[in-house]
């Protein structure tokens, strides 16, 4: 997902694409030069009246040579560049999923900071328009966000090497990033981040919610018995104890995966370990559980009120089996999760 | 019925009615022995010794309590930990535990019989959990005529590992005396509940009490009683006998659980608390509305009852959201709130997910605790919807919720265990009673009137109850069934007798191993370590260790400490864990800000011990980092690459860091050049170890397991400790020296 050797590997088959691309640099070079000789001040109005010519400006979309210009030194303005790789070529699930809260928070900072007092651009460098950025900077993965702190001025750091940000704990909320850029922005005004209401959830959640009373509303005389029924409440009951005792919370926090490979071409459906597992290995535990209780059922309150003898042996002998059969094939996989497990019943020693 | 039918005399034998209550007895304290019996694996096999962490400050804060009384003991300061804040340790535990156990030497006290403290708090989580066998028997009698479902209850819970995990001999924890208090505590409000007695509710409530003076854990019936009563007025069954049993149990109990210091005004505060007030409220509000029915015509008490419900919610919703903002309510507490986000301590509080305890659950571990008990779990929740009595829509209630927390918390498997017990006692017995006995149906035709005890199917029954009872006809069936399931009744004695012994028998602070010859090889490297603590250093040395040696130190040691395992204080925690995550040089001025002398490191390379600190490593630079996120990054104990390594590849800032220079050094010198491995972690290891400057190795165990560094003084030239050691070693600084003229023979 982060991991971008694709991205390396790609640079080798779009040789062509990198040579048109060197093309337009080398066209843009002239203009490029000419921005980096801008004196500083002039470039930070240039970009902030950029980023604040409209509300939804920020974080500028940059080109090589915007972002060669912006960290240009000498500078008495901070950068924020978020190097990402949004194409779809890349896969970068993280980029996409960080692209608006890092929009969120480049668009909060620059309309709280309209005058530039902060002094800050927010940028964003895909690497579509930087592979040589990327490359400069001897990147493997993506999203990483770099801070370029000011060299002149009130504010000037020493020494001037950009700051990076690395999205070790996946992709983070607007306002961690916030309070990393906070603090690197020390005696300087800290927008904060606004969250646009979310109409759109609202509306649905508000039609949703009517749609619901009002379905409740004209169902009711078929909703209630099902409420009042008491097999529905054992059955949601026996069902929901079920999957919490197969290790289905398990499967939430930790996000494991359905199955996974044995290394030779198969499936494996039983995670090795005694602290791990699989979804599907926790369905079929489920399912193994669910088959005994429903046996322990049938023997205990079914089976005594079958009033033909035969049907009541029949019934008896079918459910027995299962439940010896069954209870067996739990301990068997119980033995392989926990190799050190003596206890075994027949037919599965 | 013949009088010689061999089957009916021995049938008989039982019948009377204290013949039967004799029996009952004897098999109760049959089965408390054998609860007790169960959990001596780990004296007998190592000898009478307190286990693992958390007990070694329990069972330093009662011999405290009893040299000390009561009174002193309420008022402590104890100025040797969490050096050098000091914690008021009398406001800040639960002293319930100690409290019983000091109670207990002070009884055989005053009956001559001279014990050891040590003895009563080794053995007090053994002789609980017979006490906790018996209010199993308790509440299952409360929930079905049948007297042989109390009976399994019992001896399920005496030997369930769901149970016994937390409650065998050394084990001095909460949990050994709160299990029996929560069972106890759950059999006098169902007790109270179906007589609507305020006896019993009072009792509830003096219980409640005690629970909350023993364990955390407590919140559990604080939420548990009230939805117990929320879902039973849901299904319309609000009667006078709810009315008191409740507001007897909360008056009385919040009263009583603010006795406690520790819990003081949180019933009242914190929304874990709020669900209990409300039902509270909620009941008075449905009390006035029943009398106000009984009082006015039905048409007028229609619009009372509109006008009133919407005022009540009015000025209810009000009320909470001024409480909540002006912050009389506290938000939900840390630890609580990771039981329902589960994403959530993960992100915000790394301390809480540091601990092994508060991780999921996987299934092995539910069988592993409850094997057979499992699957007959949801057999006796169904069996007690056919009747759904009051009682029984509490088990139902706690069968859900239970699983839940197990589910998210594995530690949580103690508070499901009892309900897990209970359910499959009922459904054992059940199965039990209908085919063990030696009456069958004569013939099909006749059984329409026959059933004598079939439980007559309401309309509001389940589907599957709906037919007559008949039993069981061929004797065959039913010897098959007694047979396989006294087979897995074995089995299940079987399974709990070994995963005591194998699994939960461990004090862990004294390890055993097997020489290849078969015998037992007994490694007691902490028990050393913290002996020649005790033996060589000054009373007031200050030890410096990562939090979960706190404990240890402070009992077995007897030295003060900078963290221990009560982990009020993050930042406390951080600051050692950025010292231990720091290079030499950035750590030494961060020990003497701390007055540190030693420092402790456990390594387990030597001997693959896998719960050494390098292993645990990665969680103090997280919760470091979590305060000095400039200072500590966990990304630069990273390779390139993503993988955490402690070989030759190692990051710079991983092999300069404390922990890992106290880990390795001098570590190659045990093996051949260049043949260094770590054994825990399977990796080879640079062919020239880490150096040391600002601290000297004092002390390291037989295996190498506890390692113990001094912290130096400060240099006596006033040169910093690296150049002094580099001086030391020989190396000589390149200084320009004088050239001096030849000497000269001075003649006088």
């Amino acid at each position: 997902m982060r991991l971008l050797p694709t991205l390396l590997s790609l640079l080798g088959c779009l040789s062509t694409t990198t040579l048109a691309a060197g093309a337009g640099a080398s066209g843009n070079s002239k203009s490029s030069t000419n921005l980096r000789k801008l004196p500083p001040t002039e470039r930070f109005n240039l970009y902030h009246g950029k980023a604040t010519a409209s509300s939804s400006a920020a974080p500028l979309k940059l080109l090589e040579t915007d972002y060669r210009a912006l960290v240009a030194t000498p500078r008495d303005y901070s950068v924020a560049v978020l190097l990402t790789a949004m194409d779809s070529r890349y896969g970068c699930q993280l980029c996409r999923e960080f692209q608006p809260e890092w929009e969120l928070l480049a668009r909060s900072w620059t309309n709280g900071d309209r005058k530039g007092e902060g002094r800050v651009v927010f940028g964003t460098l895909d690497f579509n328009d930087g592979r040589d950025v990327f490359m400069g900077f001897g990147l493997q993965t993506a999203p990483v966000l770099f801070f370029f702190p000011p060299t002149i001025g009130p504010h000037a750091v020493v020494p001037p090497e950009p700051l990076r940000y690395d999205f070790t704990g996946g992709a983070q909320a607007a306002e961690v990033v916030h309070h990393w850029l906070a603090r690197q922005l020390p005696d300087r005004p800290h927008p904060p981040v606004k969250r646009p209401i979310n109409w759109m959830r609202w509306i649905s959640t508000f039609v949703i919610l009517s749609g619901g009373a009002t379905a409740s509303y004209v169902a009711w005389p078929w909703v209630l018995p099902v409420v009042r029924n008491r097999t529905v409440w054992a059955a949601v009951t026996l069902i929901a104890i079920l999957l919490f005792t197969s290790g289905h919370m398990f499967n939430r926090i930790r996000q494991v995966p359905y199955v996974a490979g044995d290394g030779r071409g198969g499936i494996s459906y039983f995670a090795k370990g005694f602290q791990t597992q699989y979804g599907l290995e926790t369905q079929i535990v489920a399912a193994i559980y669910g088959v005994l209780t429903l046996s322990g059922i049938t023997l205990a309150i079914k089976v005594p009120r079958i009033a033909d003898p035969k049907s009541q042996t029949v019934a008896f002998l079918a459910w027995w089996g299962i439940l010896f059969v069954v209870y067996s094939l739990l301990i068997s996989i119980f033995r392989t999760k926990s190799p050190g497990y003596g206890f075994a019943l027949p037919p599965f020693m | 019925m013949s009088a010689a039918d061999p089957l009916q005399v021995i049938a008989s034998a039982g019948k009377g009615e204290s013949t039967r209550s004799v029996l009952r007895v004897i098999i109760l304290a049959l089965i408390a022995g054998a609860a007790v019996s169960s959990r001596l694996f780990s004296v007998i096999r190592f000898e009478s010794i307190i286990h693992e962490f958390d007990p070694w400050f329990n069972f330093r804060a009662t011999k405290y309590l009893v040299a000390n009384g009561f009174y002193n003991f309420w008022d402590w300061f104890d100025d040797r930990t969490w050096h050098p804040l000091g914690r008021v340790t009398g406001g800040t535990l639960y002293p319930g535990l100690m409290v019983t156990s000091g109670v207990i030497y002070h009884a055989l006290r005053a009956l001559t019989i001279p014990v050891d403290i040590r003895n009563i708090c080794v053995l007090l989580a053994p002789g609980f959990s017979g006490l906790t066998a018996i209010a199993a028997y308790l509440l299952t009698n409360e929930m079905t005529p049948s007297p042989s479902a109390g009976l399994l209850a019992a001896l399920f819970m005496g030997i369930a590992p769901g149970y016994i995990s937390r409650s065998v001999a050394g084990s001095y924890d909460n949990e050994a005396i709160a299990i029996f208090l929560l069972v106890f505590t759950f059999y006098l409000w169902i007790k109270a509940l179906k007589q609507g007695s305020m006896l019993w509710g009072a009792l509830c409530a003096l219980f409640y009490g005690y629970m909350v003076a023993s364990w955390g854990g407590y919140a559990f019936i604080t939420c548990l009683l009230p939805l117990h009563s929320f879902v039973l007025i849901c299904m319309g069954r609000y009667s006078t006998r709810l009315y008191v049993a409740y507001t007897t149990w909360y008056a009385l109990g919040t009263l009583a659980s603010m006795q406690i210091p520790f819990v003081g005004f949180l019933p009242v505060k914190t929304s874990e608390h709020m669900p209990a007030l409300g039902i509270f409220g909620f009941l008075q509000l449905l009390a006035f509305l029943d009398y106000v029915r009984s009082a006015i015509p039905s048409r007028q008490f229609q619009t009372f009852l509109w006008l009133f419900a919407g005022t009540a919610f009015g000025v209810g919703l009000l009320g909470l959201v001024i409480a909540t903002s002006m912050g009389f309510i506290a938000p939900w507490s840390g630890r609580f709130y990771s039981l329902w986000d589960t994403g959530y301590a993960k992100i915000h509080i790394p301390i809480i997910a540091s601990v092994s305890e508060h991780q999921p659950t996987a299934w092995p571990a539910f069988f592993f605790d409850l094997q057979m008990l499992i699957w007959l779990f949801p057999v006796g929740v169904y069996l007690l919807f056919q009747e759904l009595a009051d009682e029984h829509v509490f088990i139902v209630v706690y069968a859900l919720f239970g699983s839940y927390f197990a589910g998210v918390m594995v530690r949580l498997m103690l508070t499901l265990t009892p309900v897990v017990c209970v359910a499959a006692a009922i459904a054992m017995s059940n199965l039990l009673d209908t085919y063990l006995t030696t009456k069958s149906p004569a013939a099909p035709d006749a059984l329409s009137d026959k059933d004598a005890d079939g439980k007559k199917a309401g309309k509001a029954g389940l589907k599957s109850t709906s037919k007559p009872v008949v039993g069981i006809y061929a004797s065959w069936a039913k010897s098959v069934i007694v047979s396989s399931f006294a087979v897995y009744l074995l089995l299940f004695v079987l399974h709990c007798t070994w995963v005591t012994s194998n699994a939960y028998s461990s004090p862990s602070v004294v390890l055993a191993s097997r020489l290849p010859d078969g015998s037992q090889h007994i490694i007691d490297d902490y028990r050393e370590a913290y002996q020649w603590l005790r033996q060589n250093t000054r009373e007031d040395a200050k030890i410096m260790s990562w939090w979960d040696y706190g404990y240890q130190i402070g009992g077995m040691a007897d030295r003060p400490t900078l963290v221990d395992n009560n982990t009020w204080n993050n930042t406390h925690i951080a600051t050692v864990g950025k010292a231990m995550a720091s290079s030499e040089e950035a750590s030494y001025p961060i020990m003497r800000q701390h007055e540190v002398d030693y420092v402790l490191v456990v390594f387990g390379g030597l001997l693959g011990y896998s719960g050494d600190d390098i292993n645990k490593f990665l969680w103090m630079v997280r919760i470091a980092e979590g305060i000095w996120p400039d200072e500590v990054k966990e990304r630069a104990f990273f390779t390139p690459r993503g993988e955490y390594r402690v070989d030759g590849e190692a990051t710079e800032t991983m092999k300069n860091s404390l922990m890992y220079k106290m880990s390795y050094y001098n570590y190659q010198n045990l093996f051949p050049p260049g043949q260094a491995v770590d054994r825990m972690r399977g990796v080879r290891l640079p062919e020239v170890g880490p150096q040391l400057s600002h601290l000297e190795e004092a002390f390291t165990s037989e295996n190498w397991i506890i390692r113990i560094y001094k912290v130096k003084d400060l240099d006596n030239l006033g040169r910093d400790h690296a150049s002094a050691v580099a001086f030391d070693r020989g190396i000589k600084k390149k200084k320009p020296v004088k050239k001096k003229g030849p000497r000269v023979l001075r003649v006088e």
